[in-house]
């Protein structure tokens, strides 16, 4: 019993704060996904690059997956690094740039997309405040760990979408660096979701995935090699976007798709040293939505060995957001819900009076039914793609907008317990 | 004074992790009880992973139940993190509780 710490380390998060982001996220989850809904006849005929479709994907990115992670670590760096959060109340002001930035951001993608750049630059200036926000609580940090080299690659490739999607919109409007805009537009997707949310996902998942399980004398040593493998991966596929050349494309993937089987093998490690031997389901989804990352993974490098990635991007990208990110984050946030109400209601009870489990805060009965219909959506609005049939795409569709619905009711319904 | 640490070793068992659903005690995160002095009580505990979520809710849920107890009057809560905790630590009745949950 060498070292004694301070019983309390003031690390907990104004709940609101959080709340408020992964609220708004849930609304633009299910607008985005009744926009993709009724402007189904263009996606089933391949083609992706229309305002409505510009503005679906970047409510879904942007309005649900940025904001729910964002939300997320207001709550996550503080009792993950052990630090708190650098200024709460700028936070609050984050919050609101952002919001009021994604929302006119979308609508003038939909409306005019030759006038999306203010509400590009004030989405820019919403997501440059959270950055700086993490940058000043990070710094504060006593021990860097794997963890920091994860979540600050993270937020710095998040830097680096922005910049690039902003010149995409400075390009549109004045031909500024036309001769690069395929290869600033690979880019800027590139980053926005293997650079951005995988490295996120990575780094969380290394700080979760022990704590759900209970594991413990696992080891961390692959950790850097994911890191950087799937460095080295994006490093080869920007320079096949700048060069055109096909031999980096193929290296670009096999490294991504090496980098991504090594963090797989590495989690089923940790898991294998649980003392929790029964795993809740909500947890299981997102173990396997790292089954969906590794199959997806495969796919891109398969498709570019034989040449016929450029076919298959639009399906690659949408099923990496829907299949990686978003299960993962689905299966998160139904512990981290629980957790940030519970923290809410029930910290200051606890040693006084009975208080609930995690577990009995998010309905695990509708769990199963909504990861069957996020599942089967999934799937079936790939073969959707492949058969070019409307009423497949329509299931399938309307399966993920009700399961979206439904998430956000369990999400909702948590603040009455 | 046994007697007495042994009825805040008791009393300890209401405070449970939410996360596993198992007291305190059963999940071997208390280290030590100690009466330093009349009416106050010294815990020294860990928790499962250092940067644990609920790290300030399971300290103060652990002075809270101790100072309700009529014989406490104050309660000081000390974590650390050594020796780090392990499954070992966990008790047969927490065991069992951690299959069934």
């Amino acid at each position: 019993m060498i070292q004694l710490f301070q019983q309390s380390s003031g690390n907990e998060t104004n709940i609101i704060l959080p709340f408020s982001f992964i609220g708004f996220s849930m609304l633009a989850l299910i607008l985005s996904q009744l926009l993709i809904l009724l402007n189904g006849d263009l996606i089933v005929s391949g083609v992706f690059r229309l305002p409505a479709i510009w503005s679906a994907a970047h409510l879904f990115v942007l309005g649900w997956a940025l904001m729910v992670a964002m939300g997320a670590m207001y709550q996550l760096v503080p009792v993950a690094f052990l630090t708190p959060i650098w200024n709460e109340k700028f936070g609050f002001w984050q919050l609101a740039v952002t919001t009021a930035g994604i929302v006119s951001f979308a609508a003038a993608l939909y409306l005019r997309p030759q006038d999306a750049l203010l509400p590009g630059i004030l989405t820019l200036l919403g997501i440059l405040m959270f950055i700086f926000q993490m940058f000043m609580t990070l710094k504060s940090q006593a021990k860097p760990n794997v963890l920091t080299l994860f979540v600050g690659t993270a937020l710095f490739s998040l830097l680096a979408t922005i910049t690039f999607g902003i010149t995409l919109v400075l390009s549109m409007k004045t031909g500024f660096a036309s001769s690069y805009y395929q290869a600033i537009f690979k880019t800027h997707i590139l980053l926005g979701t293997v650079g951005w949310f995988s490295f996120l996902i990575f780094g969380f998942s290394y700080k979760m995935v022990p704590m759900f399980s209970l594991s413990h004398a696992y080891s961390m040593k692959p950790a850097p090699y994911v890191f950087s493998v799937y460095v080295v991966g994006i490093i080869f596929l920007i320079s096949s976007f700048l060069t055109g050349s096909h031999l980096f494309e193929v290296l670009g993937t096999l490294m991504l798709f090496a980098g991504f089987m090594i963090f797989t093998w590495h989690v089923k490690m940790i898991i294998d040293k649980r003392v929790k031997k029964k795993l809740d389901r909500p947890f299981m989804f997102a173990l396997f939505a790292i089954g969906c990352g590794a199959f997806i993974h495969f796919a891109a490098f398969a498709g570019s060995a034989v040449n016929f990635l450029s076919k298959m991007a639009g399906p690659i990208i949408l099923l990496y957001l829907v299949a990686w990110i978003a299960f993962s984050i689905i299966g998160y946030l139904y512990k981290i819900v629980p957790f940030l109400w519970w923290t809410h209601k029930y910290s200051k009870e606890i040693g006084k009076k009975k208080v609930p489990a995690l577990k009995d805060m998010m309905d695990e009965k509708l769990a199963i039914p909504l990861f069957i219909m996020f599942t089967a959506g999934t799937i079936l609005l790939l073969l959707s793609f492949i058969v070019k049939l409307m009423p497949v795409f329509y299931i399938s569709q309307g399966l993920i907008v009700i399961g979206s619905a439904l998430f956000s009711y369990i999400i909702a319904k948590v603040v009455t317990i | 004074m046994t007697e007495l640490k042994e009825k805040i070793r008791e009393n300890l068992k209401t405070v449970i992790d939410p996360e596993l659903n198992i007291n305190v005690v059963d999940l071997g995160l208390i280290y030590e009880i100690g009466v330093p002095e009349p009416r106050t009580a010294r815990i020294l505990m860990t928790l499962t992973t250092p940067g644990c979520p609920l790290h300030d809710s399971i300290a103060s849920g652990i002075k809270y139940s101790v100072q309700s107890m009529e014989e406490i009057d104050r309660a000081d809560v000390q974590l650390t993190w050594e020796p780090a905790w392990t499954p070992d630590r966990i008790t047969e009745e927490g065991k069992r509780l951690l299959q069934g949950f």
